[in-house]
């Protein structure tokens, strides 16, 4: 069994069909890295995962249980699929470390000091330690996506998202957030990233996903795909972005 | 009589007035803020049922005369259903359910104003749809609503003065009381103004600082 089994996965938005049909298995320890022109579907395909969108049609597995934004386990299932976004999402009442607490005392009931203790490790392996006690809106943004890997990974999960994580970083924060994204793999996490880092994509993952139109356009090992595109529209699309 | 005199009589029974004045708005208050979170809860929700008894209720009560909504209370809901209730319920009821149906609004678009972000990073976290509003969203959205919120708050606590028409004697009921005895209609509504005035405006003070306290906006921040 896969970690993640995908099979016929389609969604749509009104008449618009984002996702037209994706089959795809992730295996535990993997990092497979999804790229592709915007508008393109990667970030739908990537938040079908844990169903922040409901599939219209096809089923997606993680461990053998079944995604469904509707089903009641669903809060159960999530708790083992950390999400990192591009905006970082911090909730901006909360203090840094209260942002990382704060599903461990309400899912796992955690208590307060142990939660805490978890809490300032994960911030001392981003780097974030010091600022425990600050405000998210006092941080810059690759502090706050820093803490938002924390927080993440605060419910100990087993498969991590990435949804363009450097994309509304300024360009000198973009190295310390893949730093730690880089350990993580190194660390053996299953993570499902959908990036313009190309370098990150190349070093980093073990298989890459050209996802255009709604497709899979085309996978393989970063070697292959970066190395050797098969499909022209993979071609194109990496011309553009390496020269840039 | 004096001015001084006038004063000294009168003061007593204006505090009692304003003792009514406060309890009643506090309580009206209390329920208010209960109606007006829920309501507004439901008037997002996506269920048409819950949807459509928000939207009926603010309807209703944006769309009536306070007034009247006291009277109906009071004289014909009384009536219809063959019940005793005394001013004080009465007025606490109208007054809950009017600015409750403001305080609908206003929660509605404090919500509606909290980045859906937050939502979706809660529930990625694996936060239920309950634990996301109540830790996430509401402590965000009453942020945002602040100042309106406070404004409510002051609006209704002069409402009351509404429900001196069906004799409950809160602080312009008492105004009144006074005058009728002695005639000295200009120096008792100053006296009346003045301590309305004074509540009131320690309300927008202590808000203004409430505000800054709990602001989320760092100057240094993005």
């Amino acid at each position: 069994m896969s970690k993640v089994e995908i099979r016929g996965l389609k969604k749509r938005f009104g008449n618009n069909e984002v996702l037209k049909g994706i089959d795809c298995n992730i295996e535990a320890g993997q990092v497979v890295c999804v790229i592709g022109p915007s508008g393109s579907g990667k970030s739908t395909f990537l938040r079908c995962i844990n169903c922040l969108e409901q599939p219209t049609e096809g089923t997606i597995y993680v461990d053998g249980n079944l995604m469904d934004a509707n089903a009641s386990n669903i809060d159960e299932l999530r708790e083992d699929v950390g999400m990192v976004f591009q905006h970082f999402n911090l909730f901006p009442h909360l203090s840094v470390i209260d942002n990382v607490t704060i599903a461990p005392l309400l899912r796992k009931k955690m208590e307060k000091d142990e939660a805490e203790k978890v809490a300032r490790e994960l911030l001392e392996s981003v780097g974030m330690l010091e600022k425990a006690d600050a405000m998210p809106n006092s941080l810059s943004g690759g502090q706050k996506q820093r803490v938002a890997i924390a927080r993440a990974l605060a419910m100990r999960p087993s498969l991590m998202l990435f949804d363009e994580p450097t994309s509304a970083l300024d360009p000198e924060m973009v190295g310390e957030v893949l730093d730690v994204m880089r350990r993580l793999a190194e660390g053996g996490m299953t993570m499902v990233v959908v990036t313009h880092e190309m370098g990150f994509a190349r070093q980093v993952s073990d298989r890459v996903l050209f996802i255009d139109g709604g497709v899979i356009a085309e996978e393989g090992t970063p070697d292959q795909v970066f190395g050797n595109p098969q499909n022209e529209r993979t071609q194109n699309f990496l011309k553009m972005v390496l020269q840039a | 009589m004096s001015f001084f005199e006038l004063l000294a009589e009168s003061m007593p029974l204006l505090l009692q007035g304003l003792v009514l004045t406060l309890e009643l708005a506090a309580v009206s208050l209390v329920f208010a803020m209960v109606i007006g979170v829920l309501s507004a809860l439901m008037g997002l929700s996506k269920n048409p049922v819950l949807h459509g008894i928000s939207a009926g209720f603010v309807a209703v009560i944006r769309c009536s005369p306070l007034l009247v909504q006291t009277f109906f209370i009071y004289f014909g809901l009384t009536e219809a259903l063959d019940i005793r209730m005394d001013a004080f319920t009465a007025g606490a009821i109208a007054l809950s359910l009017n600015a409750g149906g403001y305080l609908s609004e206003i929660f509605r678009g404090g919500i509606q104003a909290v980045d859906d972000g937050q939502t979706e990073a809660a529930r990625s976290l694996g936060l239920s749809s309950a634990q996301t509003t109540w830790h996430i969203i509401l402590p965000q959205a009453i942020r945002i609503c602040l100042p309106s919120m406070v404004n409510q708050w002051c609006i209704t606590i002069k409402d009351t003065s509404i429900i001196c028409v069906i004799g409950l004697a809160e602080l312009t009921c008492m105004g009144q009381m006074i005058i009728a005895r002695t005639y000295r209609s200009f120096e008792v509504w100053i006296m009346v103004f003045v301590l309305y005035f004074a509540v009131i405006y320690a309300i927008t003070i202590a808000s203004r600082y409430l505000e800054r306290k709990v602001s989320l906006d760092v100057k240094s921040g993005d």
